[in-house]
């Protein structure tokens, strides 16, 4: 049929047809069969595999909707712990704040109590040692006083007694001892 | 040493004495010797001392009596310092006084006294203390500035203190 056609086509002359617009006849019917042909095959072959190709591109993007819808879920999961951790944290730092004023609150109480009495007994142990060591004081000087005096009336004595007395004083011996003592 | 080692010591230092005939004079001497060892630090540190080499400490009893004591004494003191019962010799001493007194019928009388006594003030204390014991006694006056003032006398067990320093320490007591 080709052979028929390249010979149609060399007896024609190219530059002369029928109608300045529309083509040959046999061109016509030739070319649409072909078109015919060619689209078909097309259909045939080419379609599935665009069509396939569309369904795949589809699922594909319907995939990444999902894909994104579940991030979007998991992301809306994620923030929604955060925030109830950062609420929890919050929490948490109150709480401990509190408990930690707490405990500094009795540990003040505690030492403020403690010192009191600590003051206290420092006090009443100062008050009794400062009354020993006056009383203490006052026997010391007491019996210094008295070791003092003890040792100096022997000299002081010994001092005033000139030869008139030590003559009385054995005179005044030996006059007792003979009478008879 | 024991009492019954200076008793023994004393008799035959006075057993001694009797040998020589001056028992008395012997026993009057000692008596001295006791009483200025007893009164004197440095004679009891030099003679009490056993470092010091005997022959020296001989020497010092040599030179303080010497001279001056009976010859029968100078030898029974330096006896009893070469002996090393130096710190005896008053115990020893005064119990050869003792039996110098017995042998004569005599109570020992010891009387000490701030002051020197006169032989008059001695005579009439002694008749004195005879008169107030009942016995004769043999009076040995121990100058003593310690009693301050006044005497002590001791006859046997007997003491008779009229001291200043025996008033003073009542009157201490007292107060």
């Amino acid at each position: 049929m080709m052979a028929h056609v390249i010979s149609l086509l060399a007896v024609e002359d190219p530059t002369q047809t029928h109608s300045w617009i529309l083509p040959e006849t046999a061109e016509i019917i030739y070319g649409g069969l072909a078109t015919v042909i060619v689209v078909s095959a097309l259909v045939k072959f080419a379609g599935p595999m665009i069509k396939k190709s569309f369904s795949a591109r589809t699922e594909k993007i319907q995939k990444e909707l999902d894909d994104a819808a579940a991030a979007k879920v998991t992301a809306e999961s994620d923030a929604q712990n955060i925030r109830k951790a950062l609420g929890d944290v919050a929490g948490e730092r109150a709480r401990i704040l509190a408990e930690a004023d707490a405990q500094a609150s009795a540990v003040l109480a505690e030492g403020r109590t403690r010192m009191t009495a600590e003051i206290a007994e420092l006090e009443a142990k100062a008050e009794a040692e400062i009354s020993a060591a006056r009383g203490r004081g006052s026997d010391e000087l007491r019996n210094e006083i008295s070791v003092l005096a003890s040792r100096a009336t022997p000299i002081v004595v010994a001092a005033t007694l000139n030869d008139q007395i030590h003559k009385d004083l054995v005179e005044n011996f030996i006059s007792k001892v003979g009478a008879g003592r | 040493m024991s009492n019954a080692k200076v008793k023994a010591y004393a008799q035959a230092l006075f057993a001694i004495a009797q040998a020589e005939g001056a028992a008395d004079a012997i026993s009057n001497e000692l008596y001295a010797v006791a009483r200025a060892y007893e009164s004197s630090d440095e004679l009891r540190n030099v003679l009490g001392d056993a470092t010091i080499p005997s022959e020296r400490r001989l020497q010092v009893v040599e030179q303080l009596i010497g001279t001056r004591a009976n010859r029968a004494t100078v030898q029974i003191v330096s006896m009893i310092v070469a002996s090393g019962q130096v710190r005896e010799l008053p115990a020893v001493f005064d119990e050869v006084i003792a039996l110098s007194s017995a042998g004569n019928n005599q109570d020992l009388a010891e009387v000490r006294s701030a002051i020197a006594l006169t032989d008059d003030q001695q005579t009439r204390l002694a008749a004195a203390l005879s008169k107030a014991t009942g016995k004769t006694v043999n009076l040995k006056v121990v100058v003593d500035p310690s009693v301050i003032g006044g005497l002590v006398a001791t006859v046997g067990d007997k003491v008779i203190d009229d001291t200043v320093r025996t008033r003073l320490d009542n009157l201490k007591t007292r107060i």
